[in-house]
Protein backbone atom coordinates (compact mmCIF):
# COMPACT_ATOMS: atom_id res chain seq x y z
CA UNK A 1 0.00 0.00 0.00
CA UNK A 2 0.99 4.01 -0.79
CA UNK A 3 3.08 4.54 2.80
CA UNK A 4 2.16 8.42 3.08
CA UNK A 5 1.49 7.57 7.06
CA UNK A 6 4.73 5.69 7.02
CA UNK A 7 5.05 1.59 6.93
CA UNK A 8 1.84 -0.25 8.16
CA UNK A 9 2.40 -1.88 11.76
CA UNK A 10 -0.54 -3.78 12.56
CA UNK A 11 -3.77 -5.19 10.76
CA UNK A 12 -6.92 -6.12 12.31
CA UNK A 13 -9.11 -7.92 10.40
CA UNK A 14 -12.79 -7.86 10.92
CA UNK A 15 -14.09 -9.76 8.26
CA UNK A 16 -13.80 -7.35 5.06
CA UNK A 17 -12.98 -4.67 7.50
CA UNK A 18 -9.83 -3.53 8.18
CA UNK A 19 -8.27 -1.37 10.72
CA UNK A 20 -4.53 -0.60 10.43
CA UNK A 21 -1.78 1.02 12.50
CA UNK A 22 0.77 3.31 10.47
CA UNK A 23 3.12 5.39 12.69
CA UNK A 24 0.48 8.33 11.50
CA UNK A 25 -2.79 6.75 12.44
CA UNK A 26 -1.12 5.44 15.49
CA UNK A 27 -0.23 8.72 16.92
CA UNK A 28 -3.16 10.32 16.26
CA UNK A 29 -5.18 7.43 18.19
CA UNK A 30 -2.96 7.25 20.51
CA UNK A 31 -3.20 11.31 21.26
CA UNK A 32 -7.44 10.65 21.18
CA UNK A 33 -6.52 8.10 23.22
CA UNK A 34 -4.77 10.33 25.98
CA UNK A 35 -7.34 13.30 26.00
CA UNK A 36 -10.28 10.75 26.17
CA UNK A 37 -8.79 9.43 29.42
CA UNK A 38 -8.29 12.49 30.83
CA UNK A 39 -12.24 13.71 29.77
CA UNK A 40 -13.07 10.56 31.88
CA UNK A 41 -10.79 11.11 35.58
CA UNK A 42 -10.48 14.86 35.40
CA UNK A 43 -12.55 17.49 36.93
CA UNK A 44 -13.35 20.39 35.03
CA UNK A 45 -11.69 23.75 35.97
CA UNK A 46 -13.70 26.81 38.24
CA UNK A 47 -13.80 29.87 36.73
CA UNK A 48 -13.20 33.05 39.38
CA UNK A 49 -14.13 36.33 38.08
CA UNK A 50 -12.91 39.48 40.63
CA UNK A 51 -15.80 42.25 41.13
CA UNK A 52 -14.26 45.06 40.40
CA UNK A 53 -13.68 48.09 43.40
CA UNK A 54 -13.77 45.83 46.19
CA UNK A 55 -12.23 42.29 47.30
CA UNK A 56 -15.35 40.15 46.20
CA UNK A 57 -15.34 37.33 43.23
CA UNK A 58 -17.86 35.42 41.67
CA UNK A 59 -17.51 31.78 41.46
CA UNK A 60 -19.20 30.11 38.29
CA UNK A 61 -21.68 27.17 39.05
CA UNK A 62 -22.21 24.61 36.80
CA UNK A 63 -24.94 22.17 37.80
CA UNK A 64 -23.68 18.14 38.09
CA UNK A 65 -25.94 17.14 35.46
CA UNK A 66 -24.75 18.93 32.97
CA UNK A 67 -21.35 18.19 33.38
CA UNK A 68 -21.90 14.78 33.35
CA UNK A 69 -23.80 14.91 30.29
CA UNK A 70 -20.64 16.73 28.95
CA UNK A 71 -18.41 14.46 29.99
CA UNK A 72 -20.67 12.04 28.20
CA UNK A 73 -20.72 13.56 25.17
CA UNK A 74 -17.30 14.61 25.63
CA UNK A 75 -15.92 10.42 25.70
CA UNK A 76 -18.06 10.19 22.98
CA UNK A 77 -16.58 11.78 20.54
CA UNK A 78 -13.52 10.38 22.01
CA UNK A 79 -14.38 6.84 21.07
CA UNK A 80 -15.70 7.69 17.59
CA UNK A 81 -12.42 9.94 17.06
CA UNK A 82 -10.06 6.87 17.98
CA UNK A 83 -12.59 4.92 15.26
CA UNK A 84 -11.81 7.26 12.64
CA UNK A 85 -8.21 7.25 12.78
CA UNK A 86 -7.59 3.64 12.12
CA UNK A 87 -10.13 2.61 10.30
CA UNK A 88 -9.12 1.62 6.82
CA UNK A 89 -12.72 1.50 5.53
CA UNK A 90 -14.06 4.53 3.88
CA UNK A 91 -17.50 4.14 4.84
CA UNK A 92 -16.52 3.54 8.53
CA UNK A 93 -14.84 6.91 8.03
CA UNK A 94 -17.51 8.91 6.99
CA UNK A 95 -19.85 7.42 9.90
CA UNK A 96 -17.37 8.01 12.63
CA UNK A 97 -16.88 11.67 11.32
CA UNK A 98 -21.03 12.25 11.39
CA UNK A 99 -20.73 10.76 15.06
CA UNK A 100 -17.68 13.15 16.22
CA UNK A 101 -20.89 16.11 14.93
CA UNK A 102 -23.26 15.06 16.57
CA UNK A 103 -21.27 14.92 20.19
CA UNK A 104 -19.12 18.30 19.38
CA UNK A 105 -22.93 19.57 18.58
CA UNK A 106 -24.12 17.84 22.39
CA UNK A 107 -21.27 19.00 24.08
CA UNK A 108 -21.84 22.68 22.31
CA UNK A 109 -25.83 22.36 23.27
CA UNK A 110 -25.18 21.33 26.81
CA UNK A 111 -24.13 24.59 27.87
CA UNK A 112 -27.14 26.33 29.50
CA UNK A 113 -26.73 29.81 27.59
CA UNK A 114 -28.64 31.84 25.18
CA UNK A 115 -26.18 32.62 22.88
CA UNK A 116 -24.25 28.62 23.37
CA UNK A 117 -27.72 27.46 22.58
CA UNK A 118 -27.85 29.62 19.11
CA UNK A 119 -24.36 28.61 18.16
CA UNK A 120 -24.94 25.32 18.71
CA UNK A 121 -28.35 25.07 16.64
CA UNK A 122 -26.04 26.93 13.64
CA UNK A 123 -22.93 24.50 14.07
CA UNK A 124 -25.82 21.23 13.97
CA UNK A 125 -27.34 23.16 11.03
CA UNK A 126 -23.52 23.12 9.27
CA UNK A 127 -23.06 19.62 10.27
CA UNK A 128 -26.22 18.04 9.23
CA UNK A 129 -25.53 19.87 5.37
CA UNK A 130 -21.75 17.90 6.39
CA UNK A 131 -23.15 14.73 6.18
CA UNK A 132 -24.63 14.72 2.57
CA UNK A 133 -21.23 15.50 1.14
CA UNK A 134 -19.14 13.58 3.10
CA UNK A 135 -21.50 10.12 2.54
CA UNK A 136 -22.37 11.28 -1.53
CA UNK A 137 -18.32 10.70 -1.41
CA UNK A 138 -18.19 7.81 0.28
CA UNK A 139 -21.13 6.57 -2.44
CA UNK A 140 -19.46 8.10 -5.24
CA UNK A 141 -16.08 5.86 -4.31
CA UNK A 142 -17.97 2.82 -4.08
CA UNK A 143 -20.00 2.91 -7.32
CA UNK A 144 -17.00 4.11 -9.49
CA UNK A 145 -14.40 1.48 -7.58
CA UNK A 146 -16.73 -1.04 -6.22
CA UNK A 147 -15.07 -1.26 -2.75
CA UNK A 148 -14.65 0.63 0.12
CA UNK A 149 -11.71 -0.55 1.15
CA UNK A 150 -8.89 1.87 1.59
CA UNK A 151 -6.08 -0.61 1.25
CA UNK A 152 -7.92 -1.74 -2.06
CA UNK A 153 -8.21 1.61 -3.04
CA UNK A 154 -4.53 2.32 -2.25
CA UNK A 155 -3.37 0.47 -5.07
CA UNK A 156 -4.68 2.87 -7.80
CA UNK A 157 -6.81 0.39 -9.66
CA UNK A 158 -9.36 2.54 -10.43
CA UNK A 159 -9.08 5.85 -10.39
CA UNK A 160 -11.24 7.63 -8.29
CA UNK A 161 -13.00 10.64 -9.20
CA UNK A 162 -12.06 13.97 -8.04
CA UNK A 163 -15.26 15.05 -7.10
CA UNK A 164 -15.29 12.55 -4.53
CA UNK A 165 -12.64 13.53 -2.79
CA UNK A 166 -13.83 16.96 -2.92
CA UNK A 167 -16.91 16.11 -1.15
CA UNK A 168 -15.28 14.21 1.11
CA UNK A 169 -13.05 17.26 2.42
CA UNK A 170 -15.91 19.09 2.29
CA UNK A 171 -17.89 16.83 4.74
CA UNK A 172 -15.15 16.79 7.17
CA UNK A 173 -15.10 20.30 7.16
CA UNK A 174 -18.91 21.02 7.73
CA UNK A 175 -18.25 18.34 10.92
CA UNK A 176 -15.09 19.65 11.70
CA UNK A 177 -16.25 23.57 12.41
CA UNK A 178 -17.01 22.64 16.66
CA UNK A 179 -14.45 24.68 17.65
CA UNK A 180 -15.43 28.29 15.83
CA UNK A 181 -19.09 27.83 17.01
CA UNK A 182 -17.57 27.34 20.50
CA UNK A 183 -15.31 30.14 20.48
CA UNK A 184 -18.30 32.03 18.77
CA UNK A 185 -20.33 31.63 21.73
CA UNK A 186 -17.76 32.14 23.98
CA UNK A 187 -17.79 28.70 25.41
CA UNK A 188 -14.50 29.27 27.27
CA UNK A 189 -15.78 31.54 29.56
CA UNK A 190 -18.03 28.67 31.36
CA UNK A 191 -16.01 26.32 33.08
CA UNK A 192 -15.32 22.83 31.27
CA UNK A 193 -12.03 22.68 29.81
CA UNK A 194 -11.24 19.39 28.98
CA UNK A 195 -14.97 18.29 27.21
CA UNK A 196 -14.04 21.91 25.26
CA UNK A 197 -10.60 20.72 24.35
CA UNK A 198 -12.30 17.67 23.45
CA UNK A 199 -14.15 19.62 20.50
CA UNK A 200 -11.02 21.08 19.62
CA UNK A 201 -9.26 17.99 19.44
CA UNK A 202 -11.25 15.88 17.70
CA UNK A 203 -12.14 18.12 14.82
CA UNK A 204 -8.55 18.72 14.46
CA UNK A 205 -7.83 14.54 14.35
CA UNK A 206 -10.47 14.12 11.67
CA UNK A 207 -9.01 17.03 9.61
CA UNK A 208 -5.62 15.24 10.16
CA UNK A 209 -6.31 11.78 8.88
CA UNK A 210 -8.81 12.98 5.87
CA UNK A 211 -5.67 14.84 4.71
CA UNK A 212 -3.97 11.22 4.99
CA UNK A 213 -7.36 9.03 3.15
CA UNK A 214 -6.96 11.87 0.26
CA UNK A 215 -3.37 11.54 -0.50
CA UNK A 216 -3.95 7.60 -0.09
CA UNK A 217 -7.10 7.40 -2.18
CA UNK B 1 18.25 8.61 21.85
CA UNK B 2 18.75 9.75 25.60
CA UNK B 3 21.67 11.39 24.54
CA UNK B 4 20.55 12.86 21.13
CA UNK B 5 17.33 14.07 23.30
CA UNK B 6 18.83 15.59 25.99
CA UNK B 7 21.09 17.59 23.18
CA UNK B 8 18.40 18.94 21.48
CA UNK B 9 16.70 20.21 24.65
CA UNK B 10 19.89 22.00 26.16
CA UNK B 11 20.41 22.95 22.17
CA UNK B 12 17.47 24.24 21.04
CA UNK B 13 17.13 26.24 24.55
CA UNK B 14 20.80 27.79 23.45
CA UNK B 15 19.29 28.55 20.30
CA UNK B 16 16.07 30.77 21.75
CA UNK B 17 18.65 32.34 24.30
CA UNK B 18 20.55 33.80 21.55
CA UNK B 19 17.38 34.57 20.21
CA UNK B 20 16.53 37.08 23.28
CA UNK B 21 20.37 38.29 23.29
CA UNK B 22 20.14 38.76 19.08
CA UNK B 23 16.55 41.00 19.40
CA UNK B 24 18.22 42.82 22.39
CA UNK B 25 21.12 43.88 20.40
CA UNK B 26 19.27 45.01 17.58
CA UNK B 27 17.02 46.99 19.97
CA UNK B 28 20.38 48.73 21.79
CA UNK B 29 20.19 46.92 24.91
CA UNK B 30 22.49 44.31 27.01
CA UNK B 31 19.94 41.75 27.16
CA UNK B 32 20.40 38.76 29.22
CA UNK B 33 23.08 36.12 28.53
CA UNK B 34 22.64 33.08 25.74
CA UNK B 35 21.92 30.31 28.46
CA UNK B 36 19.33 32.38 30.37
CA UNK B 37 16.95 29.78 28.99
CA UNK B 38 18.44 26.92 30.09
CA UNK B 39 19.02 28.43 33.80
CA UNK B 40 15.27 29.76 33.72
CA UNK B 41 14.34 25.71 33.10
CA UNK B 42 17.21 24.34 35.65
CA UNK B 43 16.07 26.87 37.83
CA UNK B 44 12.48 26.45 37.56
CA UNK B 45 12.71 22.23 37.85
CA UNK B 46 14.08 23.10 41.56
CA UNK B 47 11.20 25.86 42.51
CA UNK B 48 8.04 25.09 44.98
CA UNK B 49 5.38 23.65 42.44
CA UNK B 50 1.74 22.98 43.35
CA UNK B 51 -1.96 23.21 41.55
CA UNK B 52 -3.86 26.17 41.69
CA UNK B 53 -7.04 25.47 43.30
CA UNK B 54 -9.46 26.69 40.48
CA UNK B 55 -7.52 23.94 38.14
CA UNK B 56 -8.81 21.25 36.75
CA UNK B 57 -5.73 19.01 37.97
CA UNK B 58 -5.56 16.25 35.99
CA UNK B 59 -5.44 18.14 32.57
CA UNK B 60 -3.02 20.87 33.92
CA UNK B 61 -0.48 18.30 34.95
CA UNK B 62 -1.66 15.94 32.14
CA UNK B 63 -1.38 18.82 29.22
CA UNK B 64 2.78 19.03 30.44
CA UNK B 65 3.72 15.72 29.78
CA UNK B 66 2.20 15.43 26.37
CA UNK B 67 3.64 18.18 25.41
CA UNK B 68 7.02 17.19 26.48
CA UNK B 69 5.82 13.59 24.75
CA UNK B 70 5.09 14.74 21.36
CA UNK B 71 7.86 17.00 20.56
CA UNK B 72 10.20 14.10 21.50
CA UNK B 73 8.07 12.05 19.17
CA UNK B 74 9.16 14.58 16.57
CA UNK B 75 12.31 14.44 17.04
CA UNK B 76 12.35 10.65 16.59
CA UNK B 77 10.51 11.00 13.39
CA UNK B 78 13.02 13.32 12.28
CA UNK B 79 15.90 11.57 13.49
CA UNK B 80 15.19 8.13 12.04
CA UNK B 81 13.66 9.71 8.41
CA UNK B 82 9.74 9.10 9.32
CA UNK B 83 7.43 10.78 7.44
CA UNK B 84 6.59 14.79 7.21
CA UNK B 85 2.85 13.62 7.53
CA UNK B 86 3.40 13.07 10.85
CA UNK B 87 5.36 15.90 11.80
CA UNK B 88 2.74 18.18 10.01
CA UNK B 89 0.04 16.14 13.03
CA UNK B 90 2.20 17.48 15.88
CA UNK B 91 3.07 20.64 14.80
CA UNK B 92 -1.19 21.07 14.72
CA UNK B 93 -1.46 19.35 18.02
CA UNK B 94 0.48 21.99 20.03
CA UNK B 95 -2.24 24.02 19.11
CA UNK B 96 -4.18 21.75 21.60
CA UNK B 97 -1.48 21.75 24.17
CA UNK B 98 -1.25 25.41 24.09
CA UNK B 99 -5.16 25.00 24.24
CA UNK B 100 -5.14 22.63 27.06
CA UNK B 101 -2.42 24.96 29.05
CA UNK B 102 -5.04 27.61 28.50
CA UNK B 103 -8.05 26.38 29.56
CA UNK B 104 -6.85 24.15 32.31
CA UNK B 105 -5.69 26.22 34.64
CA UNK B 106 -9.49 28.43 35.22
CA UNK B 107 -6.98 31.91 34.86
CA UNK B 108 -9.03 34.25 32.23
CA UNK B 109 -4.72 35.17 31.21
CA UNK B 110 -4.44 31.41 30.47
CA UNK B 111 -8.17 31.37 28.57
CA UNK B 112 -7.67 33.98 26.24
CA UNK B 113 -4.37 33.05 24.97
CA UNK B 114 -5.52 29.14 24.84
CA UNK B 115 -8.44 30.64 22.97
CA UNK B 116 -6.07 33.20 20.41
CA UNK B 117 -4.20 29.62 20.01
CA UNK B 118 -7.22 28.37 18.46
CA UNK B 119 -8.13 31.51 16.21
CA UNK B 120 -4.88 31.51 15.10
CA UNK B 121 -5.27 28.20 13.19
CA UNK B 122 -4.43 29.74 10.12
CA UNK B 123 -0.67 29.90 10.71
CA UNK B 124 -0.72 25.88 10.14
CA UNK B 125 -2.00 25.78 6.41
CA UNK B 126 1.22 27.15 5.16
CA UNK B 127 3.47 24.12 6.37
CA UNK B 128 0.85 22.20 4.89
CA UNK B 129 1.37 23.72 1.66
CA UNK B 130 5.28 23.13 2.24
CA UNK B 131 4.17 19.40 2.62
CA UNK B 132 2.11 19.14 -0.64
CA UNK B 133 4.62 20.96 -2.25
CA UNK B 134 7.34 18.56 -1.72
CA UNK B 135 5.03 15.69 -2.15
CA UNK B 136 4.30 16.56 -5.76
CA UNK B 137 8.25 16.95 -6.25
CA UNK B 138 9.86 14.30 -4.23
CA UNK B 139 6.34 11.77 -4.75
CA UNK B 140 7.32 10.59 -1.22
CA UNK B 141 6.56 12.15 2.28
CA UNK B 142 9.28 10.67 4.18
CA UNK B 143 12.29 12.85 5.60
CA UNK B 144 14.90 10.16 4.54
CA UNK B 145 13.37 10.19 1.08
CA UNK B 146 13.28 14.12 0.38
CA UNK B 147 17.11 14.48 1.40
CA UNK B 148 17.97 11.13 -0.76
CA UNK B 149 15.91 12.87 -4.03
CA UNK B 150 17.99 16.74 -3.03
CA UNK B 151 21.28 14.44 -3.05
CA UNK B 152 20.44 13.57 -6.63
CA UNK B 153 18.69 16.91 -7.79
CA UNK B 154 20.15 19.30 -5.47
CA UNK B 155 17.94 21.46 -2.64
CA UNK B 156 14.58 21.92 -2.55
CA UNK B 157 15.74 25.48 -1.41
CA UNK B 158 15.95 26.42 -5.35
CA UNK B 159 13.54 24.13 -6.79
CA UNK B 160 10.31 25.29 -4.99
CA UNK B 161 11.66 28.19 -3.16
CA UNK B 162 7.72 29.57 -2.06
CA UNK B 163 7.32 26.31 -0.48
CA UNK B 164 10.74 27.54 1.70
CA UNK B 165 9.31 30.33 2.49
CA UNK B 166 5.90 29.02 3.53
CA UNK B 167 7.76 26.48 5.94
CA UNK B 168 9.67 30.16 7.17
CA UNK B 169 6.36 32.04 8.41
CA UNK B 170 5.17 28.67 10.28
CA UNK B 171 9.07 28.86 11.98
CA UNK B 172 8.11 32.58 12.03
CA UNK B 173 4.76 31.99 13.74
CA UNK B 174 6.18 30.14 16.76
CA UNK B 175 9.14 32.12 17.50
CA UNK B 176 8.70 33.94 20.75
CA UNK B 177 8.49 38.00 20.41
CA UNK B 178 7.60 37.39 17.05
CA UNK B 179 4.94 39.50 15.09
CA UNK B 180 2.28 36.55 15.57
CA UNK B 181 3.22 35.11 18.80
CA UNK B 182 -0.33 36.97 20.24
CA UNK B 183 -0.62 33.87 22.39
CA UNK B 184 1.62 34.98 25.02
CA UNK B 185 1.50 38.57 24.46
CA UNK B 186 2.45 41.03 27.83
CA UNK B 187 -1.00 41.98 27.62
CA UNK B 188 -2.09 38.69 28.72
CA UNK B 189 0.69 38.35 31.26
CA UNK B 190 2.55 35.33 29.55
CA UNK B 191 -0.69 34.05 27.77
CA UNK B 192 -1.34 30.23 27.84
CA UNK B 193 1.56 29.73 30.48
CA UNK B 194 0.37 32.04 33.07
CA UNK B 195 -0.16 30.15 35.82
CA UNK B 196 1.85 27.04 34.98
CA UNK B 197 4.79 27.77 37.19
CA UNK B 198 7.50 25.42 39.03
CA UNK B 199 8.04 22.38 37.60
CA UNK B 200 5.00 22.12 35.00
CA UNK B 201 7.35 25.63 33.82
CA UNK B 202 10.42 23.59 33.82
CA UNK B 203 7.97 20.93 31.03
CA UNK B 204 7.09 23.77 29.12
CA UNK B 205 10.77 25.11 28.84
CA UNK B 206 11.81 21.83 28.03
CA UNK B 207 9.13 21.67 25.13
CA UNK B 208 9.83 24.70 23.66
CA UNK B 209 13.66 23.51 23.33
CA UNK B 210 12.72 20.70 21.80
CA UNK B 211 10.49 22.51 19.38
CA UNK B 212 12.67 25.30 18.00
CA UNK B 213 15.42 22.40 17.59
CA UNK B 214 12.61 19.71 16.08
CA UNK B 215 11.41 22.58 13.32
CA UNK B 216 14.77 24.19 12.31
CA UNK B 217 16.51 20.71 11.78
CA UNK B 218 13.10 19.91 9.98
CA UNK B 219 13.75 22.81 7.79
CA UNK B 220 17.15 22.15 7.05
CA UNK B 221 16.85 18.21 6.62
CA UNK B 222 13.65 19.09 3.56
CA UNK B 223 14.97 22.26 2.18
CA UNK B 224 18.35 21.91 2.15
CA UNK B 225 19.52 18.29 2.24
CA UNK B 226 21.59 16.26 4.72
CA UNK B 227 24.66 17.75 6.01
CA UNK B 228 27.34 16.46 8.64
CA UNK B 229 25.83 17.57 11.84
CA UNK B 230 28.42 20.16 12.76
CA UNK B 231 27.02 22.48 9.38
CA UNK B 232 23.98 21.92 10.51
CA UNK B 233 24.10 23.43 14.09
CA UNK B 234 25.37 26.56 12.33
CA UNK B 235 22.92 26.14 10.14
CA UNK B 236 20.38 26.65 12.31
CA UNK B 237 22.03 29.51 14.18
CA UNK B 238 22.14 31.51 11.22
CA UNK B 239 18.64 30.70 10.40
CA UNK B 240 17.83 31.81 13.83
CA UNK B 241 19.18 35.43 13.79
CA UNK B 242 17.55 36.04 10.22
CA UNK B 243 14.10 35.15 12.47
CA UNK B 244 15.70 37.34 15.18
CA UNK B 245 15.95 40.03 13.21
CA UNK B 246 12.36 39.41 11.91
CA UNK B 247 11.28 39.63 15.60
CA UNK B 248 13.03 42.69 16.80
CA UNK B 249 12.43 44.61 13.81
CA UNK B 250 8.41 43.95 13.38
CA UNK B 251 6.10 45.05 15.96
CA UNK B 252 3.45 42.39 17.13
CA UNK B 253 0.28 42.27 15.46
CA UNK B 254 -2.95 42.66 17.28
CA UNK B 255 -5.04 39.54 17.14
CA UNK B 256 -7.29 40.48 14.25
CA UNK B 257 -4.55 41.47 11.99
CA UNK B 258 -2.27 38.10 13.05
CA UNK B 259 -5.38 36.24 11.67
CA UNK B 260 -5.85 38.41 9.23
CA UNK B 261 -1.65 38.36 7.70
CA UNK B 262 -1.56 34.34 7.88
CA UNK B 263 -4.61 33.90 6.37
CA UNK B 264 -3.67 36.17 3.56
CA UNK B 265 -0.07 34.25 3.44
CA UNK B 266 -1.69 30.97 3.59
CA UNK B 267 -4.10 32.14 1.02
CA UNK B 268 -1.46 32.92 -1.70
CA UNK B 269 0.41 29.63 -0.64
CA UNK B 270 -2.31 27.30 -1.38
CA UNK B 271 -2.31 29.00 -4.91
CA UNK B 272 1.17 28.58 -5.80
CA UNK B 273 0.46 24.76 -4.76
CA UNK B 274 -2.55 24.61 -6.91
CA UNK B 275 0.10 26.03 -9.83
CA UNK B 276 2.66 24.04 -8.99
CA UNK B 277 0.13 20.54 -9.11
CA UNK B 278 -1.44 22.04 -12.39
CA UNK B 279 2.02 22.22 -13.79
CA UNK B 280 3.57 19.23 -12.89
Amino acid sequence: MNEIGGTPLFFLEFGDIVVYFTPFTLTLFILALIFTVFVLVSRPERQIDIAFGGDAFYDKVISLSELRFRRFMSIACGLACMGAMVTGDVFDFTLFVSLVGICNVGIVAAVKSRHVQNAAYQYGLVALAGTVPLFSAAAMVAATTGTLSMLELAKNAVEIPLAARALLVLGVMGEGMAPFYAAKAEMFRAPGAPYVIMCSLSSLLIFLRVAEVILLL
Amino acid sequence: MIAQLLFAVFFGLLLLGIHRKVIARIQRRPGPPVWQEILHMLKFSFKTTWVPKTASAILFVGVVLVAIGIWTAALFVVLSGGSLLILFAIYMLHKIVEHGFGLSSGSPYGKFGGVRSVISAASEIPLFVSVAAIAIFTHSLLISDIIAYQALNGPLLFTIPLAAVAMYVVLLSKMPFGPFSIVESKELVSGYKTEHFGLWRAGLEVCNGLKTYVLLLTFILVFIGGLPIWLILIVMVLILVTLSFVCALSPMLSPYDSVTVQTLIAGIMVAYVALLGVMS
